[in-house]
């Protein structure tokens, strides 16, 4: 009774800090089925994907998570911010919960947008370990819609993701069929003639990287929310409604290309932040990234929500229609895009003397081709029709256009809605090579791996500027924990913040951090098997108001005493 | 309304589609006189004051009757420029390309409009200028009126076309009683 009383007497003294959310979580082994093949992986309240949590802005939240599987887990908020313990990620937030373990995960929600969560132990991620977050905000939104659906991607590997990294690490293009052919090499041979040819080939190989390496995992089933294209997943509306779709890519390690033939799409958010709205035809969803569009279809027809990976190797593939059971034709897949010698611009060591440079290759006039039946055009040094973005090489084989000729989502689209921080000079530049070697399946910044590494010592309080510098052929979804990444698009204070920022092969991208958050964070590439091999860093963020942490411990005995 | 007035309106829309240069864009325009006819301050019965935020109205819902005139007190209480516009959607969707023809060239900049540039002879006599009686287009801070008498029940709606804010729900209704 006297319990009672003064647990009320608290809940009377506590309105200030808003309601709270109880939520429960189990990690399981689950079946996953594609329609294609049967896999064992793991998911939460015995499903993968997870379900949506949805949280309110302001609310404070304990989530219970219950191991039922044999081996440790733990849960990471993608792209929440919070206190670094209940961040997640096992060596550095926390040891990890047990098998058989409750671990209660307990922080105040301080934002609102599309976000997900995921297992940081081990390969449970890509094994299904993933669901999404919808933080609805306290006032409104700057958009309005009629319904909303999370659109969850992932790219489901018929092998498990041990096996997978055991290939890699043995045979680096284990999974790469996309491969040039000796075929390819004399038709290459006989439209740039052989002593070039050759010189190319020999420069890639010199790269320990071949020239197919737009993805080093293909053979998955592209999936939308647990259904494979032949699976289906529909989502249902009424002509002439607006449809919020917020998308999510929790890909091992595939970039999507996204389309809506017959439909524009306005992005509204992307990471969760909002973004000045944008029409796009087609957008290009990142490994972690996330994108809210709205969407009106107005006529009575069904919709295909078209998903090809970035390298052409697959697709996931989904449909909105006014009714169950409707569907509209599913494209085939494009031409898949080629490295061209741009991509590799920020190779150390290339002789460019020999190989002319990338901006050299790039503007090599074009050679007619209608007399050459059967070449491949996709494997010419420079990308199709000229393409360009800010965000790639000059002359980068990756830069993508739209199926239907429209418009393509750029990052140099992207403009905060409204700025989050004050604009200022950062107080210093951190270098961030993203470094590899393809032939060894090792990943590495700055030519040092995860396990060798010393942390970065963040100071409390500062604006640091992270220059990427990726000096690989691949992509890296680059993800800090913990603080906002603000991506320089060259918009001032209006450059938009996210969690996720993507490094193009051949390029250097800048982001500034508002170092704001104490603790200990993590900072990796977010590709599952780059991650595993060592492109991560841990972050130390030295000092910070000492009260944060010891304030939320010692409230109850202050208040409460012996409650 | 009479037969003169409409004329009048007639007119002075057939003006402005010349100044703004919408000839070529499918006659988008050419439904204008479904809404309604600028009108006179001395006619109007009251006055509404619509704010516009990023992305959206306040209110987003005005209740009229067939013909009356409303002065509209419009203010931009936003970051970004922001259009009012009354129409029928078709007539919105047609000044959506125009609009993103001055974004693209650079006389819509996020929270700024470059005067100069909406100004420049995109030939043919045509110009960037947005001077539609129907709509006004505002950077953050500025506050304008507009006059209007609605002709009578139809789809209206006002809303901003500036690329992707229609799109992401910054319209309201206009409801005929």
């Amino acid at each position: 009774m006297k319990k009672t009383l003064v647990a009320g007497t608290l809940g009377l003294l506590l309105p200030a800090i808003g309601f709270a959310g109880e939520y429960n979580l189990t990690v399981d082994r689950v079946e996953i089925d594609t329609g294609e093949f049967v896999k064992q992986g793991v998911g939460y309240n015995r499903k993968s994907p997870g379900p949506v949590l949805r949280f309110k802005e302001g609310e404070e939240v304990s989530i219970n998570v219950t191991n039922n599987l044999d081996e440790m887990t733990s849960i990471h908020w993608h792209g929440l911010i919070l206190p670094f313990e209940q961040d997640g990620v096992p060596g550095i937030s926390f040891p990890g919960i047990k098998p058989g373990e409750t671990f209660t995960y307990k922080f105040p929600i301080t934002q609102s947008g599309t976000y997900w969560f995921h297992s940081h132990s081990g390969f449970q991620e890509p094994e299904g370990a993933f669901g999404s977050i919808i933080i609805e905000p306290e006032g409104r939104e700057p958009f309005r819609y009629d319904r909303e659906y999370v659109v969850q991607l992932t790219d489901k590997h018929p092998h498990s993701s041990d096996r997978v990294m055991r290939n890699l690490k043995v045979t680096p293009d284990y999974y790469n069929r996309k491969q040039q052919t000796l075929g390819e090499f004399f038709s290459d041979a006989s439209e740039n003639g052989f002593l070039n040819t050759v010189k190319a080939r020999l420069a890639w190989g010199g790269m320990r990287m071949m020239q197919a390496d737009v993805e080093d995992l293909q053979g998955f089933t592209g999936m939308i929310n647990g259904k494979s294209p032949k699976q289906n997943w529909t989502g249902l509306f009424e002509p002439g409604e607006r449809i919020r779709l917020r998308f999510i890519n929790s890909s091992a390690m595939t970039y999507f290309d996204i389309r809506i033939p017959g439909l524009e799409m306005t992005v509204v958010q992307a990471d969760g932040n909002n973004v000045q709205p944008v029409n796009v035809d087609e957008f290009r969803i990142g490994v972690a990234e996330t994108y809210d569009v709205i969407v009106r279809p107005k006529d009575e027809q069904a919709y295909t929500i078209f998903a090809e990976s970035m390298g052409r190797s697959g697709y996931a593939r989904a449909t909105l229609a006014p009714e169950e059971g409707m569907e509209a034709p599913v494209p085939g897949l494009r031409e898949p895009a080629r490295l061209t010698m741009a991509d590799m611009g920020g190779m150390p060591g290339m002789e460019h003397g020999d190989m002319g440079s990338a901006n050299e290759m790039a503007e090599m006039p074009d050679m007619d081709h209608s007399n050459m039946k059967g070449m491949d055009h996709s494997t010419m040094m420079m990308s199709e029709g000229g393409a360009s973005d800010p965000f790639y090489a000059k002359g980068s084989g990756l830069v993508p256009t739209a199926a239907n000729g429209g418009k393509f989502l750029s990052y140099a689209d992207l403009k905060a809605q409204k700025p989050l921080y004050e604009e200022r000079e950062p107080a210093r530049e951190i270098e961030l090579r993203l470094t590899g070697n393809m032939e060894r399946y090792t990943w590495s910044i700055n030519g040092v791996k995860y396990e060798d590494a010393d942390p970065i010592r963040l100071k409390y309080g500062e604006r640091v500027r992270f220059k990427f510098v990726n000096e690989t052929m691949m992509t890296h979804p680059m993800h800090l924990h913990g603080m906002w990444s603000i991506l320089d698009v060259g918009a001032g204070q209006w450059n938009p913040i996210k969690h996720t920022v993507s490094v193009q092969p051949g390029t250097t991208v800048y982001m500034e951090t508002e170092v704001d958050a104490p603790g200990q964070w993590a900072f990796h590439c977010h590709l599952t098997y780059h991650m595993a091999a060592g492109m991560f860093r841990k972050v130390i963020v030295e000092g910070g108001p000492e009260s944060t942490q010891a304030a939320s411990s010692e409230q109850p005995s202050e208040v409460g005493g012996d409650v | 309304m009479s037969p003169a007035k409409f004329a009048v309106a007639a007119v002075a829309m057939s003006i402005s589609l010349t100044a703004f240069g919408a000839g070529t864009h499918g006659g988008g325009h050419g439904h204008s006189a479904k809404s309604g006819e600028p009108g006179k301050a001395s006619e109007a019965s009251r006055s509404i004051t619509v704010e516009m935020y990023d992305n959206y109205y306040e209110p987003e819902i005005i209740e009229v009757k067939p013909g009356e005139t409303v002065r509209f007190v419009v203010q931009n209480k936003g970051q970004l420029v922001h259009e009012f516009n009354i129409g029928t959607p078709d007539m919105h969707e047609a000044h959506q390309k125009e609009m993103r023809m001055m974004v693209e060239h650079g006389a819509i900049q996020g929270g700024k409009l470059n005067h100069d540039m909406m100004e420049m002879d995109m030939g043919n006599g045509q110009s960037m200028n947005h001077d539609d009686p129907n709509s006004v287009l505002l950077e953050p801070g500025d506050s304008q009126e507009v006059i209007w008498t609605f002709s009578g029940k139809g789809n209206i709606e006002f809303a901003c076309n500036v690329p992707g804010h229609y799109q992401a729900g910054m319209y309201g209704e206009v409801n005929f009683n």
